[in-house]
């Protein structure tokens, strides 16, 4: 049983009540849990405060009567503390708990079920089960993931190791932007401080814990949110592809022209990098037919493999 | 899974949520409310021991929450300060906006009704916490809910199937029996009516998928999953798409370090290899090394 928790809670309860604004002394001298010298006391109840707030509840500072001087006394208003979703009725509340469920066993998992209880409290009769073969389901287990979400919110700058392609790991600093999970992997969007510019990060590749600065409103999130490197102009490459084959490539890519066997592709090289690994993934179903760098990169790959595994 | 430790912060979190819960659930029996809250139950029994002793200031029997839970099923009274739901915080609101991101994506199982209902709850959720955090493809919920189903009523699904690993897109008939979790990645065990035998796949290569009423025999119990192959190979150069495609781990890579690659299938290995471009290379056995060869040559031969 701990102590702290039930003066926490000892003082909610004593906060929530009050319908005026209770005094530190008055705390003090009534509310269960606060022992020792004044200033011991003094601590406690500001470690408190911050507990409380970092759960969410805000404690307000007022006094009785405008008009004189008084001791500023504290108190919670009990229209902050109430959850307030607006009109809802049993559908919506199936709604949201089949939403919240998506997350068991993934990153958000406890914000979810406590979500989940709130809702489950409201009193509302909500039918779930037609709706529980929906089963959405979040992946990863990122333990940054929380971190990252209150950083966008409250616009803090954070800071983490990110392994590049190199496996090199490099300290970086950004302003966060957006989250967004697509196609199994999130991307966190961001303003790279040191090198002023906008990059994308993938989560998995965080390989330290994030750090938030605690200073909030530090920067703005622009309306537009370009994507980065969208505006460069990119070469083009000319692929040979094998009838029904190569579709990671031709998910990118326009059809020029066909015969039997294969079809001619051309696409944008984005990511020079992946397009030759990706072509070389295909093995004998892809040919590069230009850029000449890009088939000469190529041709130097498959022989040093050959040396390698002769 | 169930907790069995927790801070101070979490248990005060619990018990203020733990009041409105349970006035809106009396005579819970206290293995429930543990499930509810996902703790073990000697945890719940202290959260309640605690609240116990929780009221308003004066602390006599009048002002303290009244629980009873001695037989195992709890009821409260006297808890009004705190009866409250509490309000939610920004991560909670989250949570709920991103399933409810899922949930659009197989809205049109929904009709015109529902899904004007999940944009709405998603608008009101959206204007705490903005829009910048979002989930724009998964792309799965529709298909996952279709594999669901048929687990659940032993009812073939009829799919497209990508295979990276073959490069080719296949239909196939298929009963689901359990989906589970490789390296954060979902797959499903089912028996292919197609292959007559069963096989693994992932729930994220599906391409279409829809349930058929056409019951077709599959055997009631699971085989056997499938063998992983596993070769001997060495870190040339470091290299994060090589150390992703076979789940290495980043910190424990050096260069020139033996490794244990699995794969399931040849074919996918000899892929994933060639793809690395050199950062890796295969030591044994030689009959992989081969096949390897085989493929460098069909491959430079396009270029001769």
């Amino acid at each position: 049983m701990s102590r702290k928790s039930e003066r926490l809670v000892n003082l909610t309860i004593a906060l929530l009540a009050t319908k005026r604004y209770l005094t530190k002394s008055e705390i003090f001298r009534t509310v269960e849990g606060y022992e020792g010298s004044p200033e011991a006391m003094e601590r406690m109840f500001e470690r408190d405060k911050d507990d409380l707030r970092s759960l969410g509840i805000a404690i307000e500072l007022g006094s009785f009567d405008p008009l004189f001087e008084d001791e500023a006394g504290y108190r919670i208003s009990p229209s902050s503390y109430k959850l307030d979703l607006g009109e809802l009725d049993g559908t919506d509340i199936a709604l949201l708990s089949v939403a919240a469920s998506a997350w068991t066993g993934a990153a958000l998992e406890r914000e979810s079920t406590s979500a989940l209880i709130k809702l489950a409290s409201m009193g509302l009769d909500s039918d779930s089960e037609a709706l529980s073969l929906l089963a959405p389901r979040i992946n990863g287990t990122n333990e940054n993931f929380t971190v990252i979400t209150d950083a966008i919110i409250r616009r803090s700058e954070i800071e983490f190791e990110y392994v590049s392609s190199d496996l090199t790991k490099q300290r970086r600093r950004i302003a966060p932007y957006s989250l967004r999970g697509q196609s199994g992997s999130w991307y966190l969007v961001g303003q790279d401080l040191e090198k002023n510019s906008l990059r994308t990060f993938r989560l998995d590749r965080i390989v330290s814990e994030v750090s938030a600065s605690k200073k909030s409103n530090t920067y703005v999130i622009p309306d537009e949110i370009p994507d980065p490197g969208a505006d460069e102009v990119r070469e083009i490459a000319r692929i040979r592809v094998r009838k029904n084959r190569g579709h990671q490539l031709r998910s990118h890519a326009t059809v020029l022209k066909t015969d039997e066997e294969w079809d001619e592709i051309s696409l944008p090289i984005v990511d020079a990098n992946w397009l030759l690994r990706t072509i070389l993934w295909h093995r004998d179903d892809v040919v590069v037919v230009e850029p000449s760098s890009l088939r000469k990169q190529i041709v130097q790959s498959l022989m040093e493999l050959r040396v390698l595994h002769g | 899974m169930a907790k069995s430790t927790t801070t101070p912060l979490e248990q005060t979190a619990r018990m203020l949520d733990l009041v409105p819960f349970l006035l809106s659930h009396q005579g819970i029996s206290l293995a429930d409310l543990a499930k509810h809250f996902k703790v073990e139950n000697d945890v719940m029994l202290d959260d309640l021991n605690t609240l116990w002793m929780c009221g308003l200031p004066g602390y006599t029997p009048l002002e303290l929450i009244d629980l009873t839970f001695d037989s195992g099923y709890v009821t409260i009274r006297n808890a009004a300060p705190l009866a409250f739901v509490r309000t939610m915080s920004s991560s909670e609101i989250v949570s709920l906006a991103l399933g409810l991101d899922l949930l659009l994506e197989s809205a049109d199982k929904f009709g015109e009704e529902q899904s004007a209902r999940i944009r709405n709850l998603s608008n009101k959720l959206r204007t705490q916490v903005g829009e910048h955090i979002s989930i724009v493809s998964g792309s799965q919920t529709a298909h996952r809910s279709l594999v669901a189903t048929s687990i659940a009523q032993r009812l073939p699904i009829e799919m497209t199937y990508f295979s990276p690993s073959s490069d080719t897109k296949t239909e196939r008939t298929v009963t689901a029996y359990d989906f589970f979790y490789d390296n954060d990645v979902e797959y499903f065990q089912a028996y292919c009516h197609s292959a007559k035998s069963m096989r693994t796949f992932r729930v994220d290569r599906i391409v279409s998928a829809v349930l058929s009423d056409v019951t077709q025999e599959a055997p009631s119990s699971q085989g056997q999953k499938n063998e992983r192959i596993r070769v001997g190979a060495t870190i040339r150069v470091l290299d994060r798409s090589s150390a992703e495609a076979f789940s290495l781990n980043y910190s424990e890579l050096r260069e020139g370090a033996h490794v244990t690659l699995e794969a399931f299938s040849p074919e996918w290995l000899i892929r994933a290899i060639m793809g690395g471009a050199g950062s890796i290379t295969v030591d044994e056995p030689e009959e992989i090394r081969l096949q390897l060869r085989e493929s460098l040559e069909a491959t430079i031969a396009l270029y001769e």
